[in-house]
């Protein structure tokens, strides 16, 4: 059966892919067997002298851009390899890039080195069998100074467990904005926010980006958490009917129906992603946005996108955090995507990162695990005005299982985008 | 020996074609396939290894699907009948009055304009926070913060259609002007004014009638292109839900694999539409011939008050002239946030002017326009050679009369139908596909590739801009030169070539612009590594730097109107030429 799913016999093109792998696996057969160990990854580093890597990442951040840009100039000087940014509106683009090389049966040499996701698309990648396995995640040499003890979070990834097939990269949490010209008390709570939303002064002056955006889909699972009496549901997986699993969500689509009608647009039309949302804010079309990056409302001001009257804060229980990672499609430069996936879990690229004048994506690194030079660079970085403290930021909730995210979806798309 | 010479020129000559017409429809129907297969259900790598309905029946279930197929329609049939109606209207005012020079002007950088920063220029200048609120506000309007209103885009999609409707009036009007040298259009009008008409009723009555018949192809390339187009309706059109085309694009991108057949379906509907919209626009014009004849036949002159014709014309073109105005106003705005490092809401120019963009994210969008400019000329150049190719082995054969009559009306008619499919089939119905086609090759990402792909599109509208002059070549020249002893060669090479060097130069130039505006073939045949400026605008559009957005815009009419430039001068360094012979 499965024999036959791979050989159709009746496609010249289906044989021919067929006879293609044959030969590569031939040819694989000649090559030494070769376990991903610490001390392996010197031999990694020295094939990936020369090589090129392209890395899918989503393009439209010029912070992360720059931040990317300057991984590339150090990668080239340490290691001889020359990083592509292969910038992408979505990173769906990417996964519907690898599975049209599988279907044309490329299994090596293909387009994606190293593609930035987590969560939904990364769940649809190893579904579908489409990354490199091994669990070559573990083994690099910049894993040993995370702690998944300590987070979780590193090693199941929206509660669908890396198994090594991606590393980590950086942390998220949803971060509300708002600018204090206008909103005195932000409303810390999806009840608070609907009441805020309904109010005569604040009418059009709140939205979100239009699902099936991340940071969108993200808000409304942020207020699904926080309606649904019993938050529990969203551990497990959603149930398969459809129906049965919107109907769970019944208080979400009672929340939307109540403050849908007030959004920004009357909710006719939706910012595109957050930074499209971050513009509004700056605008002063909207009062209140959000990030999953705590320091973008810092950034934003620095960039003088933001009006320096702009600060953040998160809901009183809590909002959701996750982590997001790199991973390497089956068909990829294998050996040079780890030396770059290793480079971006450094401590010191990761370091960089974490600085909000640079991008202020919260690193992965534990700092009990970190030499301690290292760590007290960490504690050192500059804070922007509109970032909040660790301490401010420590309640977060657990991203729901990944199923949820059609269920919310669909069921939005069917009630806001259909007429 | 001669008539030797000539069958074996003539043999070479249709083997050309046919190789051009092999490089032009492989991609189309290899991606057409690739579209027909998975919608039926027939997709191994994804589990489907039968044929089932059940993609079709998924599609039908897609909420909102009604409202974004009647958007699609409705803005490709409102875009179409204005842009025809528009460009109609001002051709008469170019050729009844000779006093269009202004207007031509006005329109041919529009011309050369990307769809994308046009449509980034309506964004710019429409939105509530854009340029035309900031100089109205708050003085006249009272306004401190942007008003919450549904301007850009709006909820029936007017955006959409104005900015197509900006793009396609001058397209319409270059390819209107060489009609109406064809028909001879003035003498029809006077002819028309000695029978007692009006010079607009008797432009409309009469000489519109023969004209709409030349421009029956370049309106359905506008039409299928107006139902299928992608970015510029990401920037302008509802998204509650959007149109289907762009629709079909995020069904490819969802990270739901399965979603792939959905996908593949709405390019198969995506095309059904375009056939819809085409036979909407026969009937309709067919019921309009109908309408006109009657008229012609009733004798009614639809004479006016002589002040309500002056009023009536002037609106007409005001009305024409509108979006282009709109969408000059809005490029200019463009290059203002091109060099605006600080332009807060309400100030109507930016508080702090410098080159932040430029110096954030110059480095990429240099690369992307270079990127652009050596692909654009690239393409430019293979698809004007390939043309004089076509047209010269097509002109030449006609002029030998039967000799190998069979090979010559099929590739001087039939043939040369074909070369315009891969803009009479909206461009998603066969991308993915072609995306399948181009990685099972191992070609995908190449700039060859992105090159091939480019030029397939670039090739119909080099065709259109340059058969017109082609064909109304005087042999006379080149039988001239025949008798003084010239060969073949040296015929189209002395005489013909340096005659004809001003239509070619312009056709190279509108290759050029039609390569730079290219956004859903890039996307797929590049597989994402290859960044033009218009596939970076289309990034940048959705992001938070309007500065970088207006440098990548500043760029993106830079370069076309460079390249028209140079074929200016490289034309007008040949009249000079021409004028020192004289003298």
């Amino acid at each position: 059966m499965t024999a036959q799913r791979s050989f159709p016999s009746f496609s010249v093109l289906w044989m021919l892919s067929a006879l293609k792998a044959l030969f590569a696996a031939g040819l694989m057969a000649f090559l030494p067997f070769s376990t991903m160990a610490a001390d392996k990854f010197e031999t990694f580093v020295d094939q990936a002298r020369g090589q090129s890597v392209y890395f899918n990442a989503w393009g439209g951040s010029p912070a992360i851009n720059a931040y990317i840009a300057w991984a590339t100039d150090q990668l080239k000087v340490r290691n001889d390899i020359t990083l592509i940014h292969v910038k992408l509106t979505d990173t769906a683009d990417a996964v519907s890039r690898i599975l049209a090389e599988k279907t044309a049966g490329k299994t090596s040499g293909g387009s994606v080195d190293l593609v930035w996701v987590n969560g939904e698309n990364f769940a649809s990648l190893k579904r579908q069998n489409l990354l490199q396995d091994e669990g070559w995640a573990f083994s690099l040499p910049s894993f040993a100074y995370t702690d998944s003890a300590a987070l979780p979070a590193i090693i199941s990834d929206f509660a669908t467990p890396t198994d090594g097939l991606e590393s980590p990269w950086g942390r998220a949490q949803l971060v509300f904005g708002y600018d204090t010209a206008y909103v005195a008390a932000p409303p810390r709570s999806a009840s608070a926010l609907a009441n805020w939303v309904k109010q005569n002064d604040n009418q059009g002056r709140f939205t979100f980006p239009r699902p099936p955006d991340f940071t969108g889909t993200s808000f409304l699972k942020q207020i699904a958490l926080e309606v649904v009496p019993d938050s529990s549901i969203f551990a497990a997986p959603a149930p398969a009917n459809m129906d049965s699993a919107d109907a769970m969500l019944r208080p979400l689509w009672a929340w939307l129906a109540d403050v849908s009608p007030h959004l920004w647009r009357a909710g006719r039309h939706y910012p595109v992603n957050y930074t499209d949302m971050v513009r509004l804010l700056g605008d002063g079309e909207v009062a209140i946005a959000m990030a999953f990056n705590p320091a973008e409302f810092s950034n934003g001001i620095a960039q003088g996108v933001l009006p320096d009257t702009v600060r953040s804060y998160i809901h009183e229980g809590g909002t959701l955090a996750n982590v997001h990672f790199v991973a390497i499609p089956f068909n990829a430069n294998g050996p040079a995507a780890k030396v770059v996936a290793n480079f971006l879990l450094s401590p010191e690229a990761q370091l960089r990162k974490a600085n909000s004048e640079i991008w202020g994506d919260p690193t992965v690194l534990s700092m009990a695990k970190l030499p301690p030079e290292d760590a007290a660079a960490f504690a050192g970085l500059p804070r922007g005005i509109a970032t909040l403290s660790d301490a401010q930021l420590s309640h977060s909730l657990a991203e729901p299982h990944p199923s949820w995210v059609k269920v919310i979806e669909q069921g939005w798309e069917k009630r806001y985008a259909a007429n | 020996m001669s008539g030797q010479l000539y069958t074996a020129y003539h043999t070479a000559m249709a083997a050309g074609t046919k190789v051009i017409l092999i490089f032009v429809l492989t991609p189309v129907l290899a991606g057409l396939v690739g579209a027909v297969l998975p919608a039926t259900g027939w997709f191994p790598p994804l589990g489907g290894d039968a044929i089932s309905l059940s993609p079709l029946r998924t599609f039908l279930l897609e909420p909102g699907l009604i409202t974004s197929v009647s958007l699609s329609i409705f803005t490709a049939l409102t875009a179409t009948t204005l842009s025809y109606l528009l460009a109609i209207g001002l051709l008469a005012v170019l050729v009844g009055t000779g006093g269009g020079a202004f207007l031509t002007r006005l329109i041919s950088p529009l011309l050369s304009v990307p769809h994308i920063t046009i449509a980034v220029g309506f964004l710019f200048l429409l939105q509530p926070s854009g340029w035309l609120i900031r100089l109205l506000s708050p003085w006249a309007t009272g306004w401190d913060r942007p008003p919450n209103l549904n301007l850009v885009p709006d909820e029936m999609g007017w955006m959409l259609v104005a900015g197509l409707v900006a793009k396609e009036v001058p397209f319409l009007i270059l390819m209107g002007l060489s009609a109406a040298s064809q028909i001879d259009a003035r003498r029809l009008l006077e002819g028309g004014r000695s029978l007692g008409y009006g010079p607009l009723t008797s432009w409309y009555l009469v000489v519109q009638p023969q004209l709409g018949r030349r421009l029956f192809l370049p309106v359905m390339i506008v039409l299928v292109f107006s139902v299928s187009v992608v970015d510029m309706a990401l920037v302008l059109a509802p998204s509650t839900p959007a149109p289907l085309a762009v629709r079909i694009l995020v069904w490819f991108r969802d990270p739901d694999l399965m979603r792939q057949f959905v996908a593949a379906v709405g390019a198969l509907v995506q095309m059904g539409l375009a056939l819809i919209c085409c036979a909407i626009w026969v009937a309709a014009s067919a019921i309009c011939a109908r309408i006109i004849r009657h008229i012609c036949w009733s004798g009614w002159r639809l004479m006016t008050h002589p002040l309500l014709a002056r009023v009536g014309r002037f609106w007409l073109l005001g009305l024409a002239v509108l979006p282009c105005a709109l969408a000059a106003a809005g490029l200019t705005s463009s290059l203002i946030w091109a060099f605006a490092d600080i332009w807060r809401f309400p100030d109507g120019l930016p508080s702090r002017w410098g080159l932040a963009a430029w110096m954030m994210t110059g480095d990429g969008l240099v690369h992307a326009a270079l990127t652009s400019l050596v692909l654009g000329l690239a393409a430019a150049s293979v698809s004007v050679f390939a043309a004089v190719f076509w047209l010269e082995g097509v002109s030449a054969r006609t002029r030998t009369g039967g000799q190998i009559g069979r090979v010559d009306r099929w590739a001087g008619t039939r043939a040369e139908g074909l070369i315009y499919l891969p803009l009479l089939i909206p461009q998603a119905a066969f991308l993915f596909g072609l995306q399948i086609l181009l990685i099972w090759l191992g070609v995908d990402g190449m700039f060859l590739t992105l090159l091939w792909v480019h030029a397939v599109f670039v090739f119909p509208y080099v065709m259109l801009s340059l058969g017109p002059s082609w064909r109304r070549f005087d042999t006379g020249f080149t039988d001239l030169a025949a008798n003084l002893g010239a060969g073949p060669w040296r015929r189209f090479c002395a005489v013909k070539l340096p005659i004809l060097l001003i239509p070619v130069l312009t056709a190279f130039a509108v290759g050029f612009a039609v390569s730079q505006a290219l956004y859903l073939p890039t996307v797929f045949a590049s597989n994402g590594r290859i960044a033009t400026l218009t596939t970076e605008a289309v990034i940048l559009a959705s992001g938070a730097s309007r500065q970088t957005l207006g440098a990548a815009s500043f760029l993106q009419m830079a370069l076309p109107l460079v390249v028209f430039l140079a074929a200016d001068l490289a034309g007008l360094a040949r009249f000079r030429r021409f004028s020192w012979f004289r003298v």
